[in-house]
């Protein structure tokens, strides 16, 4: 599956066929043998237009009808069998992607998030990996309008060559001539579409914004907005409509027009004799069907495109560089936990040094949130530092793999998110330490509030639940992990002080002998720690014991009791 | 316990669209005549092509020929021209219903009471202003226009097979019953798989907004096998039911298929027949062959699109269902505050019945005063503060603002008098100005950079890519927690109430961010009555007034030094706070 190279958007595209190829090669011969047999009903309307109506054969009218019937059961099979053959590869191969997707994303070397929004991902890994499956479903179609076009033109020769050339060389300049009509507007309704997306984007924003309008009683000026993007919107509308309907009909003038032409032809030929009234219908009947095969290849060119720039969009994840190179150091299978920084610098870090014995509870006060989230990067590995050094009881951070790292060193970020799944499951997700987990967060309490106790599912990333609440489950979360060393960020910003102060208690308790840093400037977690150090500029101005610091330190007050 | 909001009857749903149309009558009544025209001129083709099979078959010279190819040309041509005039009648027609309607959901979807939203949970009405009106709009651009067209088709091209001789007529009809039988066959087993498998496509972008949006938890606790697992699980859930939904089409395609042979098959003997009977020409029988292959396409897309017109008109319901609410109602004869004093009398509220959460709430606010609620997680703060600003509706007792009654207030007196900004932030999209002035319409460029200099915000702002143009919200510039809720201060200081309450605004900001905003928040309450829900206790140390509720009532009320020398709940609160600093 890793192959050596980096994926490419053509490597993507390929892959995408290459590993259906046997499913997509049945399919196209299949979907062929249906495009072949439509283009043949309008021969064998011909065929028994002379052999039966003008002779009055019955038997001939019983044959032809028992040909049509085997075609139409011949190509009414193929169609059904190829059309879920070439849907089952065009699946396949976008849930592959998907996956693949996923796993780079979560690869614990990092990297493919840098610079793209969840959204953003999340729309790669559904609707560009099924634009890219697609090709499975395109390529079997684009080569069944090819059969259909091949049967068709030889029909057509073999009861004229000069009205088979007719049709078949005046056919590619009617479609040409249709896209030049087309092209300009197909631009300007792209654009017309994206107002109207606008439109009910704006809508949708308003909704979702329902309660802060309510807040400041702002519904009449938002339906008022709303109001003028609708008209706006119904404008742009209403211009590409115009535009289209006038290129629809003259589409459907031009299409008329070569009929005329091809009866004019035919009937010259069939009134002297070249060809029979048979002969005749079929090649009209032919003109008709033959726009079906070049307006396939017309939309083939389309989705073609359109995959390869999803492919481009999909190679891009795939190919994204790691953010940190994995590594092959190993920690002991008992961590002690002795953590030793020094002479860090990484953008908001500068020289920074700093020693946390085996069992320690630190506390650090980062009054710049930059500086707080480069050092819990750091230590998570989600980046390896510009210059200077992390060890974890004497072994160099940056030689260990990030998920070895991850299994010591558990970094639980002030925005961590929950999963959808029940109350317990996503403490349960952190480990086994459960039960005094929850209590010890306090997140018992919440469970007790809420319909289901702790089998109440979250939703929507646990934004069914209040803030407050959801930090508590995410501590839960991170303290059921039990991992040699821990660090948490702002754990309780959002809980009440009563419950704070209970919560710090716990903290330092249920972590007694194991390593833990907690970077806060909240003083009920502080007043809990061993040692609190103080970052400003990136670097520790001041460590010592909380109420010293309170006593001595100006700058510390500030931070923490304002 | 979830209520989803209304969907309109069928009936409702005809009459309200009877409605739209009315006041457009003479735009339908010329789009319908000039479709009708289109595909009647177009219809003209085959008994033209008829007409040159039968010169031929009477061995008439080549020259004659000419004229009704001529005449074929000039089909095309009127038919090309009548089309082009015609759709663009129906897209007026359609889009500007479709404008009329959305405009109108959209009024009323803002205008629900937030109570009503949040029991049909808050997927129903985001659903319905994106998918139901998109669904709309592709039934009013595609599907619709292309099912008028093709039933036209269908029902003119049989009227020219009667024409032709009654007899093909009913050949052709032969087909109708399997084709009828087909459709139903598919509605019936295509609308549950097509809703399941909506739901199932829906499930796999949930799961990877969660995985993805969260990939760096799921890295942090090592998570990353589980949810590869749930986004393969999900996905292949989606897969499996796009599977099952083609092996339908197929199957419904495969018994369209036996209907045009059956149908073919009867009017190509109708034509051997009636031509050796010598009632008709070997031309009428083409015209009447050609005619039935043309059918092929509009009648599988009439059919196919049966589906989509189906699904159209669920959304349609949807969306009528909302925007036939009645507005609400405001009293005829409004009262006026006189003053900017709260007052609650008994008030109670419980969101579930039998589960009260604020029992016999009396609270009295004066003008300009600033009351501090303070109380653990699930006091009940929260929900008193959503009574008085209205959001909700009490189970029990009054609520008087400036004075007046909240019902003689009504409710546009209630938005003018009162706002409230809760910890939940919102930045709407597009540029920051626009997001402004939702506070304030008409505010001119220098009011909106005062507002936003009194809550701190505008340094950030002049340091913006463009200003107060800078696109923001989704999709746009992403601003921080904290500069989101200093936008909602500033939003509050445009709109410029005399009652202001604040509901945790400061709570999501985190350690740094917090302070910045209590000094924005004490910007923005100078000059109001406020009433400060607050769990840092420095905010409730600095207001006037400090009333703590416990378990829905309120146990103590007093200034913050009365209370702490009380010695009761507020003091020991008071003591975990500031023991540690």
């Amino acid at each position: 599956m890793r192959a050596a190279a980096p994926p490419t958007p053509g490597s993507v595209l390929r892959g995408a066929i290459t590993s259906k190829r046997g499913t997509v090669g049945v399919a196209a011969l299949l979907v062929a043998g249906h495009q072949g047999g439509e283009a043949l009903v309008p021969v064998v309307i011909g065929r028994t237009i002379d052999e039966a109506v003008s002779t009055g054969s019955a038997m001939a009218l019983l044959r032809w009808i028992a040909i049509l019937a085997v075609l139409f059961a011949a190509f009414s099979s193929c169609y059904r069998f190829g059309a879920r053959f070439a849907e089952r590869a065009a699946e396949t191969a976008a849930h592959d992607l998907r996956v693949r997707v996923s796993e780079r994303v979560l690869d614990s070397r990092g990297g493919a998030s840098k610079g793209r929004l969840a959204g953003e991902l999340a729309n790669i890994a559904t609707s560009d990996a099924k634009r890219v499956g697609s090709v499975n479903l395109i390529l079997p179609f684009g080569l069944a309008g090819l059969a259909g076009l091949l049967v068709s033109a030889i029909s057509l020769l073999r009861m004229s060559v000069p009205l088979g050339l007719l049709v078949l060389l005046g056919t590619p300049p009617l479609l040409v001539l249709a896209h030049f009509i087309g092209r300009p507007l197909e631009r300007r309704s792209g654009v017309e579409q994206e107002r109207a997306a606008y439109a009910s984007g704006v809508a949708a924003d308003l909704v979702n914004g329902l309660r802060v309008l309510k807040g400041i009683g702002a519904e009449p000026r938002a339906v008022a907005r709303y109001r003028r993007t609708s008209r706006d919107s119904l404008k742009a509308t209403l211009r590409a409509a115009r535009a289209k309907s006038w290129h629809d009909g003259a589409i459907l003038a031009l299409t008329g027009m070569f009929i005329a032409l091809v009866a004019l032809v035919g009937g010259r030929l069939a009134a002297s004799g070249d060809i029979s009234v048979g002969d005749l219908v079929a090649a009209v009947g032919l003109a008709q069907f033959l726009l079906t095969p070049f307006q396939i290849f017309g939309r083939v060119n389309a989705g073609v495109a359109q995959a390869r720039a999803s492919a481009a969009r999909v190679a891009d994840v795939l190919a994204a560089p790691p953010a940190v190179p994995g590594g092959d150091g190993k920690l002991p299978s008992e961590v002690p936990g002795a953590l030793r920084i020094s002479g860090l610098c990484h953008e908001n870090l500068r020289d920074l040094t700093l020693e946390v014995a085996p069992g320690e509870l630190l506390g650090v006060v980062a009054p710049d949130p930059a500086a707080a989230r480069d050092l819990l990067a750091v230590l998570g590995r989600e980046f390896d530092p510009a210059s200077g050094a992390v060890t974890l009881d004497g072994t160099a951070l940056s030689t260990v793999d990030p998920d070895e790292v991850r299994r010591a060193v558990l970094v639980a970020a002030h925005d961590a998110d929950l999963f959808e799944g029940s109350l317990i499951d996503n403490v349960r997700a952190g480990g086994p330490a459960v039960e005094r987990a929850m209590a010890a967060a306090n997140a018992d309490e919440v469970a007790a509030t809420l319909p289901d106790g702790q089998d109440t599912v979250l939703t929507e990333r646990g934004r069914s639940l209040s803030g407050g609440q959801r930090q508590r489950v995410a501590l839960a979360r991170a303290l059921a992990a039990d991992p040699p060393v821990l660090l948490v960020h702002d754990p309780t910003t959002a809980v009440d002080a009563v419950t704070e102060a209970k919560i710090a208690a716990e903290i330092a308790a249920v972590r007694r002998g194991r390593t833990t840093i907690v970077v806060t400037t909240s003083p009920a977690l502080l007043a809990v720690t061993d040692r609190v150090v103080v970052l400003d500029g990136g670097t520790v101005s001041a460590h010592g014991r909380h109420p010293d610091l309170v006593r001595d330190n100006a700058f510390y007050r500030t931070a923490v009791l304002s | 316990m979830t209520e989803l909001l209304p969907t309109a009857t069928w009936a409702r749903t005809r009459a309200v669209l009877g409605e739209l149309v009315r006041p457009r009558r003479w735009l339908a009544l010329s789009a319908f005549v000039f479709v009708v025209a289109a595909t009647g001129i177009g219809l003209l083709t085959a008994p033209l092509l008829g007409h040159i099979v039968d010169l031929v078959a009477q061995r008439r010279l080549a020259e004659a020929v000419t004229l009704p190819v001529l005449l074929i040309a000039l089909v095309a041509l009127g038919q090309g021209v009548a089309t082009a005039i015609g759709t663009s009648l129906v897209a007026r027609l359609g889009e500007g219903m479709l404008a009329e309607l959305r405009e109108k959901f959209v009024e009323r979807a803002l205008g629900l009471p937030l109570e009503q939203v949040e029991k049909a949970g808050s997927g129903d009405l985001t659903t319905r202003v994106t998918n139901d009106v998109s669904e709309i709009a592709d039934g009013v651009r595609d599907a619709l226009p292309e099912l008028g067209r093709s039933v036209l088709t269908i029902v003119l091209t049989l009227g020219g097979l009667a024409v032709l001789d009654w007899r093909f007529l009913i050949a052709a009809l032969l087909a109708a019953p399997i084709q009828l039988g087909t459709v139903r066959w598919y509605i019936r087993r295509a609308v549950p798989l097509y809703a399941k498998q909506r739901v199932a496509v829906g499930e796999q972008q949930q799961q990877l907004l969660d995985t993805v949006g969260g990939a760096p938890t799921v890295r942090a606790f090592r998570l990353a096998g589980e949810h590869v697992g749930r986004v393969r699980a999900r996905s292949g859930a989606a897969v499996d039911l796009a599977l099952r939904g083609i092996r339908l089409v197929t199957r419904f395609f495969g018994r369209l298929n036996l209907a045009e042979l059956i149908g073919l098959g009867a009017v190509l003997a109708t034509g051997f027949w009636l031509v050796r009977d010598g009632s008709a020409t070997i031309g009428t029988a083409t015209a009447a062959a050609l005619y039935f292959h043309s059918l092929f396409n509009p009648i599988n897309a009439a059919l196919a699109l049966v589906d989509d017109a189906q699904s159209a008109n669920a959304s349609l319901s949807r969306l009528i269902g909302v925007s036939d609410l009645p507005p609400v109602r405001e009293p005829a004869h409004p009262a006026v505050p006189v003053d900017s004093s709260v007052k609650t009398a008994g008030l109670g509220h419980s969101y579930v019945d039998g589960h009260e959460v604020l029992h016999g709430v009396d609270l009295e606010v004066a003008p300009g005063e600033r009351v501090a609620l303070v109380g653990a997680s699930g006091a009940g703060k929260t929900t008193l503060a959503k009574l008085i600003a209205g959001i909700h509706h009490p189970s029990a007792g009054s609520i008087t603002l400036g004075g007046v009654d909240v019902a003689e207030l009504g409710p546009s007196g209630v938005r003018e008098t009162v706002s409230l900004i809760s910890q939940e932030v919102h930045v709407f999209a597009g540029p920051l100005a626009e997001d402004l002035r939702l506070a304030k319409a008409d505010a001119t460029e220098p009011e909106l950079h005062l507002a936003l200099d009194r809550v701190g915000a505008s340094d950030w702002v002049r340091a913006l890519p463009d200003g107060l143009s800078t696109v923001v919200g989704d999709g746009g510039h992403r601003l921080t927690v904290t500069q989101s809720q200093q936008l909602a201060l500033a939003r509050l200081v445009l709109t410029d109430p005399p009652i202001a309450i604040l509901d945790e605004a400061t709570a999501e900001a985190g350690s740094a961010g917090s302070k910045v905003l209590e000094k924005a928040a004490d910007a923005a309450l100078s000059g109001r009555t406020g009433l400060v829900v607050a769990h840092r206790l420095t905010q409730a140390a600095g207001a006037d007034r400090v009333v703590v509720l416990d378990a829905g009532r309120v146990v103590e009320t007093g200034t913050h030094a009365e209370l702490v020398a009380a010695g009761g709940q507020y003091a020991t609160l008071w003591a975990a706070w500031s023991d540690h600093r």
